[in-house]
Parts: C-alpha cells; sequence; structure tokens
C-alpha cells in the first residue's frame, strides 16, 4: 500500500501539452472553474455550467493523453466523501425551496422530496466539477511545480518552504516505515498473525508508532540543525526562479479563463 | 545441495528498475561469503530474497533446496537472519531486553526458553549491562550489537550482516570482525556479509562475490577476487592496501610471500627480512 506512494506522482511525470503547460497557468485554471461552479447560486441552471465546464474539461483530459480509466479510478476513490453528504440531502429539507412535495415515504416515518433531490443533483454536479479540475491539475503537474507555481503567484516562502519540505519528508518517512516493517518481518513479525496474542501484537504495533513519532522528532531536530548549519533564518525561502510565460500560454490561459467566466456569466444571466 | 542458494534470480523493482539480473549465488554451511560492489549494485536487494522479504522476479532462491513459499516462510525467517545496516531500523522496543525478545516471541517460544535466548544473546554480545536501557539512549556501537543480539536470539544458520561495520569506530570495528569469526568455528553458522572496508574481506572471508549493476561480475577466494586489480577497478572497488604493497614489492623484484591478512603479511615480511639477514 505504502509502495503505492512512490508512484502517486507517475502520470503527472508524463509529458503532453497539458503537462508542459505552466502549473501557474493549470492552478488559476482549475481555480477559476471551481469558483464559477461554485459561485453559480443554486438553481438549475448548475447543470448547463455543469455540462460546459465538464466539456472543457473533456477536452483538456483529452489534450493530456492519460487514459479515461485514471481520472474515473481518481474519482471513485473520492467520491465517497461527497456521495454521502449529497446522498443525505434527499431525505431532508434545506432553505432554498418553499414547497416540499413527498416523492416516497420510508418506514420510521423518513420520507424522500422531489425538491430535496433536485437540490442533492445540483450539489452533486458542483461536486463532481470541482473535483474533476483538481484531478486534471494533480494528474497533469507534478508536487514539486505546484509549489513552485503557489511560490510564482506570491504565496509566502514560508509556506513554500514547508510545503516543499512536506513533500520531500513524506517520501523519507514512507522509506522508514518500510525499513522497519523489513525488519520486523526478518524477526518473524506479521500484525496478522493469529497465533501471537491479541494484546501483544498490538503493543508491537504501539511500539512501531511511538518509534515512528520519535524518530521524526529527531529526524525534524537533524533536518534542523543541517539547515542552520547552511544558513538558514528569517530571509530563508524555497528557491524559486522566475520563469516567464510563453505568448501561447498567455493566450490559453486568457481564452480558457474567458470562456469559464463568460460561460458562468451568461447562464447566469439569462432569464 | 547447498545450504542457500539462489538460481538466475532477477529483481524488477517497480517502474522498471532492473536492481537483480540473472544472480547465481551459494553457500554452504560454516562457510564466510562477503558480497562486494559499488552503492547500488544489488547487494542489499539480494540479501532481501535470502530470507523472502522480497520474491523473486524471476529466478529462485533455495533455502536447504526448497524454495520460500508462504508456508515455510517464518522457518526461512528463523533460518537466515539479517542485520540491517542501520540498527535504529531494527530496534523498536522500549528496552533492549524487549527488542532482543521480539523476535524468539514471535517463532513462538515459551517464557522460559524466552529468557533463555535473551541471555544467551545478550551475553554473546557482551551486552548484559544494557538490559534496561532505552534504544535512543544507546551510541552507535551499542545499537548496532543489540541488532545483531536480535537477530541471535532466533538462532539462525545463517547469519546476513549489511554493512556490520558502517559507523563503528576503530576497536568496534576489530570486535565485530572478532566476534563474527567465532561464529562458524563455535556455533557452526554461516555468515554473508556486505562491506566497502575491503581490507576486511580477508579478515571476515573465504569467499567473494563481487557485484556491479544487479549482476556477480567475479567470485573466487580472496586470493582469486585481489589477484584481478582490473575488475576490482572496473566496479569502483580496489585491492586493499597490503595486498597492493606487497605485489608492488614483488613486481619489483622483492622476494616476498603474498598475504592479504595483517598477520600474514608480518609473517612474509619477517620472513623476507629474514632471508635477506
Amino acid at each position: 500500500m505504502i509502495d503505492d506512494l512512490y508512484f502517486i506522482e507517475k502520470y503527472a511525470y508524463q509529458t503532453s501539452i497539458v503537462h508542459r503547460l505552466d502549473a501557474r497557468i493549470k492552478l488559476l485554471i482549475a481555480l477559476a472553474a471551481i469558483v464559477a461552479i461554485v459561485a453559480v447560486p443554486y438553481s438549475t441552471k448548475v447543470y448547463e455550467l455543469g455540462a460546459v465546464l465538464f466539456a472543457l474539461f473533456i477536452v483538456l483530459w483529452a489534450a493530456s493523453r492519460l487514459p479515461p480509466t485514471v481520472y474515473l479510478k481518481r474519482l471513485i476513490l473520492i467520491l465517497p466523501f461527497g456521495i454521502f453528504l449529497v446522498g443525505f440531502q434527499a431525505f431532508v429539507k434545506n432553505p432554498y425551496y418553499d414547497v416540499f412535495h413527498t416523492i416516497a415515504t420510508l418506514p420510521l416515518g423518513i420520507e424522500i422530496y422531489a425538491e430535496s433531490v433536485e437540490f442533492a443533483s445540483i450539489l452533486l454536479v458542483k461536486f463532481v466539477i470541482s473535483i474533476s479540475f483538481i484531478i486534471l491539475l494533480s494528474s497533469t503537474t507534478k508536487m514539486q511545480d505546484m509549489i513552485e507555481a503557489a511560490g510564482r503567484l506570491g504565496l509566502p516562502r514560508e509556506f513554500t518552504l514547508t510545503l516543499g519540505m512536506m513533500v520531500r519528508y513524506i517520501f523519507v518517512f514512507a522509506e522508514m516505515f518500510n525499513r522497519i516493517r523489513t525488519a520486523m518481518a526478518t524477526r518473524c513479525f506479521d500484525p496478522l498473525d493469529r497465533t501471537l496474542p491479541y494484546r501483544y501484537r498490538l503493543h508491537q504495533i504501539g511500539y512501531t508508532v511511538g518509534t515512528i513519532f520519535i524518530r521524526s522528532y529527531e529526524q525534524g531536530e537533524r533536518t534542523y540543525t543541517s539547515m542552520l548549519c547552511r544558513g538558514y533564518g528569517a530571509n530563508a525561502g524555497l528557491y524559486v526562479r522566475k520563469k516567464p510565460l510563453r505568448t501561447q500560454e498567455i493566450v490559453f490561459f486568457a481564452a480558457t479563463l474567458g470562456f469559464v467566466v463568460l460561460s458562468a456569466v451568461l447562464i447566469y444571466v439569462q432569464p | 545441495m547447498h545450504l542457500l542458494e539462489t538460481r538466475d534470480l532477477t529483481h524488477i523493482y517497480r517502474g522498471d528498475v532492473h536492481a537483480l539480473e540473472g544472480v547465481n549465488f551459494a553457500a554452504e554451511r560454516k562457510s564466510r561469503i562477503a558480497v562486494i560492489g559499488p552503492n547500488g549494485a544489488g547487494k542489499s536487494t539480494l540479501f532481501k530474497h535470502l530470507n523472502g522479504i522480497l520474491k523473486p522476479t524471476s529466478g529462485e532462491v533455495l533455502v536447504r533446496g526448497e524454495p520460500i513459499t508462504k508456508v515455510n516462510q517464518n522457518e526461512v525467517r528463523k533460518f537466515v537472519g539479517i542485520v540491517f545496516q542501520n540498527p535504529d531500523d531494527q530496534i523498536f522496543s522500549p528496552t533492549v531486553e524487549q527488542d532482543v525478545a521480539f523476535g524468539p516471541i514471535n517463532i513462538g517460544l515459551d517464557e522460559t526458553t524466552v529468557a533463555h535466548r535473551v541471555e544467551e544473546a545478550l551475553h554473546l554480545l557482551g551486552i548484559e549491562g544494557l538490559r534496561e536501557r532505552v534504544p535512543h539512549h544507546l551510541s552507535g556501537g551499542e545499537k548496532k550489537r543489540v541488532a545483531i543480539a536480535g537477530i541471535l536470539a532466533m538462532e539462525p544458520q545463517v547469519l546476513v550482516l549489511d554493512e556490520p561495520t558502517a559507523g563503528l569506530d576503530p576497536q568496534g570495528v576489530a570486535d565485530l570482525v572478532a566476534f563474527v569469526n567465532r561464529l562458524p568455528e563455535e556455533y557452526g553458522m554461516t555468515v554473508i556479509f556486505s562491506t566497502h572496508h575491503l581490507d576486511l574481506v580477508a579478515e571476515m572471508a573465504d569467499y567473494v562475490y563481487v557485484m556491479d549493476k544487479g549482476m556477480i561480475v567475479g567470485t573466487g577466494t580472496v586470493e582469486e577476487v585481489f589477484a584481478r586489480p582490473e575488475l576490482l577497478a572496473r566496479t569502483r572497488l580496489d585491492v586493499p592496501p597490503i595486498p597492493k604493497l606487497i605485489r608492488s614489492l614483488r613486481e619489483n623484484g622483492v622476494a616476498i610471500d603474498m598475504a592479504y591478512t595483517y598477520e600474514d603479511a608480518k609473517r612474509s615480511f619477517l620472513n623476507a627480512y629474514a632471508r635477506r639477514g
């Protein structure tokens, strides 16, 4: 399971016109799409904007030349979080409607309302569109590029440095965890081994967790010392090289941003 | 039948990293085997196959003539003990005693036997005094001993040491060499180790495997391997100072016997001087 961590960016390391696009542009377009879909008030107009933005997403995904299964897998992984909230809406009244029509009555006095189902589906559209753009961003942009882009867009260096170190040390700890797990297996310990007493196994797992905490604390101290040795102080920060945007990138960004904003506004103002 | 054997062992890590390719390795009872090679040669990957931590992509690993399966895996891990390079990865119990007891408990021994095994292992390493200590208060050398004791408490027949001398002070290295050399003689164990300290190879091994880029590029006795300086240079290694010096002397016409260990070299030099006088 933890081995998969090393391949989390497998798709981001491929190349295509979307992959090569400056991370700032991808970040802002994803943000624009999310803001647009979230900003349109609750009404059936969300369906229309949802369809337009999803079409944009499909075009961009196709241009990234990633298989559709990658998108579907990631979507299915995230969906449960939203589905629970969305599904729950069908059973309760909400402040967006005045009259509620019951379409089904379940035991224990639970009722399903037509208006609530509509509200839930609008919520689902907003959710899926937002998630789709996040998946597009994360599947085509390396973590390091994303942090640099945030830095170039003006995220304070305290944040970029911390985020950069987080990315680095996630992998250090995954490796540490793997080595401890290997060392345990060498001495025949398997947390799922039923021949060992339950309490004993629990104890050993507790020790492992404790050890990882102590070692991460120690790692932190060592890293901090080594940072001080290289002059870390109030002015330190992640080195973010200046990188001018190419003309095509600016044109693409302006066109896409215009498309998103215009479709949101037009759909909103239409009677 | 070999005690431990790999046949055409190939391991490809995810992401198509070829770590081992067609490795044929064999170890006999009571042998002392050194595996040398540059960083990234595949030494640690090979070691992790010897007790089934890693599964071969192709080829096979035979322990006492039998392949490693899910069923005999614990039996194999009792038989082949691996001490990893960084003792911190291995020691995670709150006290030294508990850590040494970890393996014996896992293989289902009763309390008396566990206590006995712990006693023996601590005694063997000379660390009875550390019994109640917590791991993060130990020095590097002490941690190394605790890590070895934790494996020896399982009473393996084969002891695999990954870079055993890394991070030890000279006295620590000397102690370790003396200790490891006792194991085949006194307990009939087989010792397999990797190292970058090539001068230790002659002191600690009878047979040498040279690895590079996931392949075995040379094998032989210590004499045979150190007689091939071009092989060692090609694999980013070097002939240790003692045989290198004696070889240069011989090439310059000095009548002196070849030697690889310090003791043998001392004898060669004394003999050479005696002959002169």
